[in-house]
Protein backbone atom coordinates (compact mmCIF):
# COMPACT_ATOMS: atom_id res chain seq x y z
CA UNK A 1 0.00 0.00 0.00
CA UNK A 2 1.29 3.43 -1.18
CA UNK A 3 0.92 5.40 2.02
CA UNK A 4 1.57 8.80 0.74
CA UNK A 5 0.11 11.05 -1.79
CA UNK A 6 2.94 13.49 -1.81
CA UNK A 7 6.40 11.81 -1.15
CA UNK A 8 9.01 14.96 0.47
CA UNK A 9 11.78 12.93 1.62
CA UNK A 10 12.83 9.70 1.52
CA UNK A 11 14.92 10.00 4.69
CA UNK A 12 11.94 11.50 6.89
CA UNK A 13 11.12 9.88 9.42
CA UNK A 14 7.54 11.26 10.15
CA UNK A 15 4.16 11.81 8.28
CA UNK A 16 2.30 14.50 7.79
CA UNK A 17 -1.73 13.76 6.88
CA UNK A 18 -2.75 15.33 3.91
CA UNK A 19 -4.85 18.24 6.12
CA UNK A 20 -1.91 19.84 7.31
CA UNK A 21 0.01 22.35 4.80
CA UNK A 22 3.18 21.91 3.63
CA UNK A 23 4.91 24.76 2.04
CA UNK A 24 5.29 24.41 -1.53
CA UNK A 25 3.57 20.57 -1.77
CA UNK A 26 0.06 19.68 -2.97
CA UNK A 27 -2.25 19.30 -0.19
CA UNK A 28 -5.71 18.40 -0.73
CA UNK A 29 -7.58 17.10 2.85
CA UNK A 30 -8.56 14.23 0.29
CA UNK A 31 -11.04 16.14 -2.05
CA UNK A 32 -10.67 16.53 -5.64
CA UNK A 33 -12.15 19.93 -5.14
CA UNK A 34 -8.20 21.29 -4.05
CA UNK A 35 -6.66 19.86 -7.13
CA UNK A 36 -3.24 21.57 -7.58
CA UNK A 37 -3.43 23.43 -4.21
CA UNK A 38 0.26 24.59 -3.15
CA UNK A 39 0.24 26.08 -0.14
CA UNK A 40 2.71 29.08 0.40
CA UNK A 41 3.31 28.05 3.95
CA UNK A 42 3.73 25.43 6.42
CA UNK A 43 1.44 24.51 9.44
CA UNK A 44 2.77 25.58 12.66
CA UNK A 45 3.14 21.96 13.67
CA UNK A 46 4.93 21.50 10.68
CA UNK A 47 7.32 24.26 11.27
CA UNK A 48 8.23 23.21 14.73
CA UNK A 49 8.98 19.76 13.55
CA UNK A 50 11.23 20.82 10.49
CA UNK A 51 13.11 23.53 13.29
CA UNK A 52 13.07 20.73 15.59
CA UNK A 53 15.25 19.11 13.01
CA UNK A 54 12.96 16.03 11.87
CA UNK A 55 12.39 15.41 8.34
CA UNK A 56 8.85 14.82 6.28
CA UNK A 57 8.63 11.95 4.78
CA UNK A 58 5.48 13.06 2.92
CA UNK A 59 1.93 13.80 2.96
CA UNK A 60 -0.51 10.76 4.06
CA UNK A 61 -3.96 9.78 2.09
CA UNK A 62 -6.93 11.22 4.39
CA UNK A 63 -10.51 11.25 4.17
CA UNK A 64 -12.36 13.97 2.37
CA UNK A 65 -11.84 16.83 5.17
CA UNK A 66 -11.48 14.08 7.45
CA UNK A 67 -15.17 13.28 7.81
CA UNK A 68 -15.12 9.37 7.70
CA UNK A 69 -14.25 6.84 9.71
CA UNK A 70 -10.80 5.77 9.06
CA UNK A 71 -9.91 7.70 5.52
CA UNK A 72 -12.19 5.89 3.41
CA UNK A 73 -13.87 8.70 1.37
CA UNK A 74 -10.36 10.16 -0.14
CA UNK A 75 -10.30 10.83 -3.18
CA UNK A 76 -7.31 9.11 -3.76
CA UNK A 77 -8.61 5.79 -2.58
CA UNK A 78 -9.03 4.21 0.26
CA UNK A 79 -6.06 2.77 2.60
CA UNK A 80 -6.54 -1.37 3.18
CA UNK A 81 -4.56 -3.50 5.84
CA UNK A 82 -2.53 -6.50 4.81
CA UNK A 83 -5.84 -8.82 5.68
CA UNK A 84 -8.00 -6.10 3.00
CA UNK A 85 -9.88 -4.40 5.91
CA UNK A 86 -9.71 -0.53 6.37
CA UNK A 87 -7.65 2.07 8.44
CA UNK A 88 -6.25 5.33 8.35
CA UNK A 89 -2.82 5.79 5.60
CA UNK A 90 -1.21 7.64 8.92
CA UNK A 91 -1.46 4.93 11.64
CA UNK A 92 -1.10 2.04 8.77
CA UNK A 93 2.76 4.09 7.64
CA UNK A 94 3.51 3.71 11.41
CA UNK A 95 2.39 0.36 12.07
CA UNK A 96 4.47 -0.90 9.07
CA UNK A 97 7.33 1.27 10.23
CA UNK A 98 7.21 3.18 7.19
CA UNK A 99 7.43 6.56 9.85
CA UNK A 100 8.33 6.67 13.34
CA UNK A 101 5.62 9.25 14.14
CA UNK A 102 3.10 10.84 12.48
CA UNK A 103 0.81 14.77 12.83
CA UNK A 104 -3.10 14.00 11.80
CA UNK A 105 -6.03 16.25 12.51
CA UNK A 106 -8.40 14.46 14.48
CA UNK A 107 -11.74 16.68 13.33
CA UNK A 108 -14.41 13.80 14.02
CA UNK A 109 -12.20 10.91 15.68
CA UNK A 110 -10.37 9.33 12.14
CA UNK A 111 -7.12 8.93 13.27
CA UNK A 112 -7.96 7.18 17.15
CA UNK A 113 -10.36 5.05 14.99
CA UNK A 114 -6.97 4.37 12.74
CA UNK A 115 -4.71 4.03 15.57
CA UNK A 116 -7.30 1.51 17.47
CA UNK A 117 -7.23 -0.55 14.03
CA UNK A 118 -3.56 -0.35 12.95
CA UNK A 119 -2.42 -1.01 17.11
CA UNK A 120 -0.76 1.75 17.16
CA UNK A 121 -1.04 4.80 19.78
CA UNK A 122 -2.47 8.48 18.88
CA UNK A 123 -2.93 11.36 21.46
CA UNK A 124 -5.43 14.60 20.52
CA UNK A 125 -4.25 16.88 22.57
CA UNK A 126 -6.55 19.56 24.73
CA UNK A 127 -7.41 22.27 22.37
CA UNK A 128 -5.66 24.97 22.24
CA UNK A 129 -2.30 24.06 22.94
CA UNK A 130 -1.49 22.87 19.44
CA UNK A 131 -1.27 25.53 16.65
CA UNK A 132 -4.28 24.64 14.46
CA UNK A 133 -2.37 27.72 11.77
CA UNK A 134 -1.92 26.23 8.24
CA UNK A 135 -4.67 23.19 8.86
CA UNK A 136 -7.13 22.96 6.36
CA UNK A 137 -10.22 23.58 8.70
CA UNK A 138 -13.17 21.81 8.76
CA UNK A 139 -15.26 22.34 12.42
CA UNK A 140 -12.65 24.73 14.02
CA UNK A 141 -14.75 24.55 17.36
CA UNK A 142 -13.12 21.26 17.60
CA UNK A 143 -10.69 19.83 15.47
CA UNK A 144 -6.71 19.36 16.80
CA UNK A 145 -3.72 18.49 15.69
CA UNK A 146 -2.47 15.04 17.20
CA UNK A 147 0.49 13.09 16.93
CA UNK A 148 0.42 9.38 15.94
CA UNK A 149 3.43 6.65 16.98
CA UNK A 150 4.38 3.17 17.63
CA UNK A 151 4.23 3.85 21.41
CA UNK A 152 3.63 6.61 23.88
CA UNK A 153 7.75 7.76 24.50
CA UNK A 154 7.34 8.20 21.03
CA UNK A 155 4.22 10.44 21.59
CA UNK A 156 5.41 12.22 24.07
CA UNK A 157 8.59 13.03 22.20
CA UNK A 158 6.46 15.07 19.16
CA UNK A 159 4.16 16.44 20.93
CA UNK A 160 6.59 18.45 23.40
CA UNK A 161 7.88 19.84 20.27
CA UNK A 162 4.58 20.73 18.35
CA UNK A 163 2.60 22.38 21.38
CA UNK A 164 2.91 25.78 22.91
CA UNK A 165 1.68 28.65 22.34
CA UNK A 166 1.04 30.59 18.28
CA UNK A 167 0.52 34.14 18.05
CA UNK A 168 -0.85 33.42 14.59
CA UNK A 169 -3.87 31.16 16.37
CA UNK A 170 -6.59 32.65 17.78
CA UNK A 171 -7.43 29.43 19.25
CA UNK A 172 -4.71 28.77 20.99
CA UNK A 173 -3.48 28.80 24.65
CA UNK A 174 -0.85 31.24 26.55
CA UNK A 175 1.59 28.67 27.79
CA UNK A 176 4.77 29.29 25.58
CA UNK A 177 5.50 25.38 26.43
CA UNK A 178 3.93 22.24 27.83
CA UNK A 179 6.04 19.33 29.91
CA UNK A 180 4.94 16.06 29.31
CA UNK A 181 6.13 12.84 30.84
CA UNK A 182 5.43 9.27 30.28
CA UNK A 183 6.22 7.52 33.26
CA UNK A 184 4.27 9.24 35.99
CA UNK A 185 3.32 5.99 38.94
CA UNK A 186 -0.55 5.09 37.98
CA UNK A 187 -0.76 2.75 40.94
CA UNK A 188 -3.19 4.26 43.11
CA UNK A 189 -4.62 6.41 40.00
CA UNK A 190 -8.75 5.73 39.61
CA UNK A 191 -10.15 5.40 36.17
CA UNK A 192 -13.98 5.20 35.24
CA UNK A 193 -15.21 2.90 32.41
CA UNK A 194 -18.09 4.25 30.69
CA UNK A 195 -20.57 1.89 30.79
CA UNK A 196 -22.94 3.10 27.73
CA UNK A 197 -19.74 3.24 25.58
CA UNK A 198 -18.71 -0.59 26.90
CA UNK A 199 -22.22 -1.53 26.82
CA UNK A 200 -22.27 -0.29 23.38
CA UNK A 201 -19.37 -2.03 22.01
CA UNK A 202 -19.18 -5.62 19.88
CA UNK A 203 -17.61 -8.49 22.15
CA UNK A 204 -14.58 -8.30 20.56
CA UNK A 205 -14.04 -4.49 21.53
CA UNK A 206 -15.19 -5.44 25.26
CA UNK A 207 -12.73 -8.41 25.31
CA UNK A 208 -9.83 -5.61 24.61
CA UNK A 209 -10.88 -3.70 26.62
CA UNK A 210 -11.64 -6.38 29.63
CA UNK A 211 -8.05 -7.08 28.52
CA UNK A 212 -6.35 -3.44 28.96
CA UNK A 213 -8.30 -3.25 32.20
CA UNK A 214 -6.94 -6.31 33.90
CA UNK A 215 -3.26 -4.93 33.06
CA UNK A 216 -4.05 -1.06 34.86
CA UNK A 217 -5.58 -2.96 37.66
CA UNK A 218 -2.20 -4.86 38.40
CA UNK A 219 -0.26 -1.97 37.69
CA UNK A 220 -2.12 -0.75 41.09
CA UNK A 221 -4.86 1.37 39.92
CA UNK A 222 -8.41 1.41 40.53
CA UNK A 223 -11.43 1.17 38.22
CA UNK A 224 -14.99 1.77 38.60
CA UNK A 225 -17.67 1.91 36.64
CA UNK A 226 -19.48 5.27 35.74
CA UNK A 227 -22.79 6.52 33.54
CA UNK A 228 -22.98 9.29 31.39
CA UNK A 229 -26.77 8.95 30.20
CA UNK A 230 -26.79 11.65 27.71
CA UNK A 231 -23.54 10.81 25.57
CA UNK A 232 -25.34 10.15 22.58
CA UNK A 233 -27.07 13.28 22.43
CA UNK A 234 -23.24 14.50 22.81
CA UNK A 235 -22.79 12.55 19.83
CA UNK A 236 -25.52 14.54 17.80
CA UNK A 237 -24.72 17.57 18.96
CA UNK A 238 -21.38 16.97 17.52
CA UNK A 239 -22.57 15.99 14.58
CA UNK A 240 -24.64 19.13 14.10
CA UNK A 241 -22.14 21.76 15.04
CA UNK A 242 -19.67 19.45 13.23
CA UNK A 243 -21.67 20.09 10.18
CA UNK A 244 -22.56 23.47 10.55
CA UNK A 245 -19.12 24.43 10.75
CA UNK A 246 -18.03 22.59 7.57
CA UNK A 247 -20.34 24.16 5.35
CA UNK A 248 -19.06 27.38 6.83
CA UNK A 249 -15.08 26.26 5.74
CA UNK A 250 -15.86 24.39 2.71
CA UNK A 251 -17.83 27.23 1.51
CA UNK A 252 -14.34 28.97 0.35
CA UNK A 253 -13.67 26.36 -2.24
CA UNK A 254 -15.35 27.87 -5.51
CA UNK A 255 -12.77 26.79 -8.45
CA UNK A 256 -11.34 30.41 -8.68
CA UNK A 257 -8.46 31.54 -6.50
CA UNK A 258 -7.65 27.94 -5.94
CA UNK A 259 -7.78 24.13 -6.49
CA UNK A 260 -10.17 22.41 -8.89
CA UNK A 261 -12.23 24.16 -11.81
CA UNK A 262 -14.73 22.44 -13.91
CA UNK A 263 -13.37 22.09 -17.95
CA UNK A 264 -17.45 22.96 -18.31
CA UNK A 265 -18.95 26.08 -18.05
CA UNK A 266 -20.46 29.18 -19.70
CA UNK A 267 -20.94 31.56 -16.80
CA UNK A 268 -19.56 32.35 -13.40
CA UNK A 269 -22.92 30.56 -12.15
CA UNK A 270 -21.99 27.61 -14.03
CA UNK A 271 -18.51 27.73 -12.84
CA UNK A 272 -19.48 27.56 -8.97
CA UNK A 273 -21.66 25.16 -9.78
CA UNK A 274 -19.79 22.53 -11.64
CA UNK A 275 -16.75 22.80 -9.84
CA UNK A 276 -18.10 22.42 -6.48
CA UNK A 277 -20.21 19.30 -8.09
CA UNK A 278 -17.55 17.48 -9.64
CA UNK A 279 -14.66 18.11 -6.63
CA UNK A 280 -16.32 16.84 -3.74
CA UNK A 281 -18.05 13.50 -2.36
CA UNK A 282 -21.26 12.88 -1.65
CA UNK A 283 -20.27 12.51 2.42
CA UNK A 284 -18.86 16.39 1.77
CA UNK A 285 -22.23 17.09 0.47
CA UNK A 286 -24.06 15.65 2.74
CA UNK A 287 -22.11 17.43 5.87
CA UNK A 288 -22.69 20.85 4.08
CA UNK A 289 -26.43 20.56 3.37
CA UNK A 290 -26.96 19.22 7.08
CA UNK A 291 -24.93 21.87 8.59
CA UNK A 292 -27.01 24.68 6.30
CA UNK A 293 -30.58 23.26 7.06
CA UNK A 294 -29.21 23.15 10.96
CA UNK A 295 -28.16 27.08 10.75
CA UNK A 296 -31.54 28.06 9.05
CA UNK A 297 -34.22 29.99 10.72
CA UNK A 298 -36.35 27.39 11.55
CA UNK A 299 -33.98 24.56 12.57
CA UNK A 300 -31.32 26.99 14.70
CA UNK A 301 -32.67 27.31 17.85
CA UNK A 302 -33.43 23.87 18.51
CA UNK A 303 -30.39 22.23 16.69
CA UNK A 304 -27.72 24.08 16.95
CA UNK A 305 -28.14 26.71 19.60
CA UNK A 306 -29.29 23.23 21.43
CA UNK A 307 -26.32 21.53 20.53
CA UNK A 308 -24.22 24.18 21.85
CA UNK A 309 -26.28 24.48 25.35
CA UNK A 310 -25.13 20.51 25.12
CA UNK A 311 -21.33 21.12 25.35
CA UNK A 312 -22.31 22.43 28.34
CA UNK A 313 -23.66 20.38 29.73
CA UNK A 314 -21.03 17.18 28.56
CA UNK A 315 -18.35 19.76 30.00
CA UNK A 316 -20.10 20.05 33.38
CA UNK A 317 -20.16 16.12 33.81
CA UNK A 318 -16.95 15.65 33.02
CA UNK A 319 -15.68 17.57 34.93
CA UNK A 320 -18.22 16.07 37.55
CA UNK A 321 -16.52 12.86 36.99
CA UNK A 322 -12.62 14.51 36.89
CA UNK A 323 -12.94 15.72 40.24
CA UNK A 324 -13.15 11.77 41.18
CA UNK A 325 -11.17 10.38 38.81
CA UNK A 326 -7.98 10.48 37.04
CA UNK A 327 -9.03 9.04 33.51
CA UNK A 328 -11.59 8.00 31.49
CA UNK A 329 -11.47 4.85 29.81
CA UNK A 330 -13.86 3.42 26.94
CA UNK A 331 -14.18 1.95 23.49
CA UNK A 332 -12.31 4.00 20.30
CA UNK A 333 -14.87 2.27 17.74
CA UNK A 334 -17.86 0.20 18.36
CA UNK A 335 -15.47 -3.27 16.15
CA UNK A 336 -12.06 -3.97 15.71
CA UNK A 337 -12.24 -4.02 12.14
CA UNK A 338 -14.07 -2.10 9.38
CA UNK A 339 -14.40 -3.71 6.04
CA UNK A 340 -15.45 -1.93 2.72
CA UNK A 341 -18.82 -0.77 2.53
CA UNK A 342 -21.23 1.47 0.00
CA UNK A 343 -19.85 5.23 0.41
CA UNK A 344 -23.54 6.38 0.30
CA UNK A 345 -23.73 5.15 4.44
CA UNK A 346 -20.68 7.28 5.37
CA UNK A 347 -22.66 9.77 7.21
CA UNK A 348 -24.81 7.22 9.13
CA UNK A 349 -21.98 5.00 9.98
CA UNK A 350 -19.88 7.67 11.04
CA UNK A 351 -22.16 9.06 13.14
CA UNK A 352 -22.53 5.85 14.87
CA UNK A 353 -18.78 5.59 15.54
CA UNK A 354 -19.02 9.68 17.02
CA UNK A 355 -20.84 8.32 19.99
CA UNK A 356 -17.11 6.82 21.15
CA UNK A 357 -15.03 9.38 20.14
CA UNK A 358 -16.88 12.71 20.42
CA UNK A 359 -16.81 13.99 24.35
CA UNK A 360 -12.80 14.61 23.35
CA UNK A 361 -13.73 17.04 20.46
CA UNK A 362 -16.74 18.38 21.86
CA UNK A 363 -15.07 19.90 25.13
CA UNK A 364 -11.71 20.13 24.02
CA UNK A 365 -10.26 17.82 26.74
CA UNK A 366 -7.49 15.32 25.49
CA UNK A 367 -7.85 11.86 23.99
CA UNK A 368 -5.48 8.92 23.97
CA UNK A 369 -5.72 5.52 21.87
CA UNK A 370 -3.65 2.93 22.81
CA UNK A 371 -3.60 -0.90 23.05
CA UNK A 372 -6.83 -0.49 21.46
CA UNK A 373 -8.61 1.24 23.43
CA UNK A 374 -9.09 5.26 24.20
CA UNK A 375 -8.72 7.24 27.51
CA UNK A 376 -9.72 10.67 28.09
CA UNK A 377 -8.55 13.09 30.54
CA UNK A 378 -9.37 16.38 31.90
CA UNK A 379 -8.10 19.30 30.64
CA UNK A 380 -4.32 19.25 29.95
CA UNK A 381 -3.95 15.76 31.79
CA UNK A 382 -1.78 14.57 28.68
CA UNK A 383 0.72 13.39 31.21
CA UNK A 384 -1.90 10.77 33.00
CA UNK A 385 -2.83 9.03 29.46
CA UNK A 386 0.48 8.86 28.35
CA UNK A 387 1.93 7.59 31.67
CA UNK A 388 -1.02 4.82 31.53
CA UNK A 389 -0.18 4.37 28.15
CA UNK A 390 3.10 3.95 29.39
CA UNK A 391 2.89 1.74 31.96
CA UNK A 392 1.31 -0.81 30.09
CA UNK A 393 3.34 -0.81 27.32
CA UNK A 394 6.43 -1.15 29.44
CA UNK A 395 4.40 -4.78 31.06
CA UNK A 396 4.07 -5.74 27.65
CA UNK A 397 7.89 -4.84 27.00
CA UNK B 1 -36.65 17.79 5.33
CA UNK B 2 -38.81 18.16 1.78
CA UNK B 3 -37.41 17.55 -1.67
CA UNK B 4 -38.14 21.09 -2.42
CA UNK B 5 -36.23 22.53 0.83
CA UNK B 6 -33.51 20.24 -0.26
CA UNK B 7 -33.12 21.39 -3.58
CA UNK B 8 -33.14 24.82 -2.30
CA UNK B 9 -30.52 23.93 0.35
CA UNK B 10 -28.08 22.63 -3.03
CA UNK B 11 -28.53 25.94 -4.62
CA UNK B 12 -27.64 27.88 -1.78
CA UNK B 13 -24.66 25.45 -1.58
CA UNK B 14 -23.62 26.18 -5.09
CA UNK B 15 -23.45 22.61 -6.01
CA UNK B 16 -26.34 19.63 -7.24
CA UNK B 17 -26.64 16.05 -6.43
CA UNK B 18 -27.67 13.15 -8.57
CA UNK B 19 -31.75 11.55 -8.53
CA UNK B 20 -29.66 8.61 -6.58
CA UNK B 21 -27.88 11.06 -3.90
CA UNK B 22 -30.94 13.14 -3.22
CA UNK B 23 -33.24 9.98 -2.29
CA UNK B 24 -29.99 9.25 0.22
CA UNK B 25 -29.78 12.77 1.49
CA UNK B 26 -33.66 12.46 2.45
CA UNK B 27 -32.43 9.56 4.42
CA UNK B 28 -29.66 11.38 6.10
CA UNK B 29 -32.11 13.89 7.27
CA UNK B 30 -34.55 11.24 8.29
CA UNK B 31 -32.01 9.73 10.48
CA UNK B 32 -30.65 12.79 11.73
CA UNK B 33 -33.92 14.01 12.49
CA UNK B 34 -34.63 11.04 14.91
CA UNK B 35 -31.30 11.74 16.46
CA UNK B 36 -31.93 15.18 16.97
CA UNK B 37 -35.44 14.19 18.88
CA UNK B 38 -33.12 12.44 22.09
CA UNK B 39 -31.12 15.79 21.87
CA UNK B 40 -34.54 17.91 22.05
CA UNK B 41 -35.23 15.63 24.78
CA UNK B 42 -32.67 16.92 27.43
CA UNK B 43 -33.93 19.87 29.59
CA UNK B 44 -31.45 22.86 29.27
CA UNK B 45 -33.23 25.87 30.36
CA UNK B 46 -31.09 27.35 32.29
CA UNK B 47 -27.85 25.85 30.84
CA UNK B 48 -25.95 28.78 28.82
CA UNK B 49 -24.79 28.27 25.18
CA UNK B 50 -20.68 27.11 25.20
CA UNK B 51 -19.81 28.75 22.05
CA UNK B 52 -16.41 27.43 22.57
CA UNK B 53 -14.81 24.76 24.60
CA UNK B 54 -11.40 26.52 26.07
CA UNK B 55 -11.19 30.14 26.85
CA UNK B 56 -10.68 32.56 23.96
CA UNK B 57 -9.56 35.98 23.47
CA UNK B 58 -9.13 38.07 20.40
CA UNK B 59 -5.55 38.35 18.69
CA UNK B 60 -3.79 41.44 17.41
CA UNK B 61 -1.06 42.07 15.20
CA UNK B 62 1.00 44.75 15.09
CA UNK B 63 -0.97 47.28 13.06
CA UNK B 64 1.88 47.39 10.64
CA UNK B 65 1.43 46.88 6.81
CA UNK B 66 3.12 43.74 5.57
CA UNK B 67 2.96 41.79 2.13
CA UNK B 68 3.41 38.35 3.41
CA UNK B 69 3.24 37.18 -0.15
CA UNK B 70 3.59 38.69 -3.54
CA UNK B 71 0.49 39.26 -6.29
CA UNK B 72 1.99 36.43 -8.19
CA UNK B 73 2.97 33.84 -5.48
CA UNK B 74 -0.80 34.45 -5.08
CA UNK B 75 -2.29 34.04 -8.61
CA UNK B 76 0.22 30.92 -9.38
CA UNK B 77 -2.38 28.63 -7.11
CA UNK B 78 -5.18 29.75 -9.24
CA UNK B 79 -6.87 27.71 -11.87
CA UNK B 80 -6.75 30.46 -14.33
CA UNK B 81 -5.42 33.73 -14.43
CA UNK B 82 -3.51 36.68 -16.08
CA UNK B 83 -0.36 38.70 -15.21
CA UNK B 84 -2.46 40.64 -12.54
CA UNK B 85 -6.12 39.16 -12.23
CA UNK B 86 -7.82 35.78 -11.66
CA UNK B 87 -9.40 35.01 -14.57
CA UNK B 88 -13.70 34.07 -14.52
CA UNK B 89 -16.28 33.96 -16.90
CA UNK B 90 -17.81 37.58 -18.37
CA UNK B 91 -20.08 38.93 -15.14
CA UNK B 92 -21.50 41.64 -16.39
CA UNK B 93 -24.17 40.66 -19.33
Amino acid sequence: MDYFVTEIDRAGTVAVDDTLLVKGFETKAGSHILDGFVPLFSADAVDRLLKAGYAVKGKTHTGEFGLDIAGETSYHGVCKKADGSLSTAAAEAVASGTVKVALCVDVNGAPRRGAALSGVDFIKPTYGTVSRYGIIPTACSGEQVGVCAGNAEDVKELLSVIAGHDGKDGTSLPAEKYGYSSDKDISGMKIAVVKELYDAAKDEVKSVLDNYLNKIESSGAKIETVSVPDVKAYATAWQIMLSAETCNNISRYDGVKFGYRTPTYKDIDELYVNSRTEGMGFTAKMNVLYGSDVLSKNQYLSCYDKSLRLRRVASEKMKEIFASFDAVIAPAMSSASVEEYDLAQTFERTKKELLFTTVPNLIGIPAMVTGGVQLWGAAFAESTLLSIAGAVERMAD
Amino acid sequence: MTVEILKALESLNEFRLTDSEEQKAMEVFGFMENEAEELRSIDTENVDVMVHCMPMTNVFREDVREQPFTREQLLEGAPEHSEDSWIVPRLVK
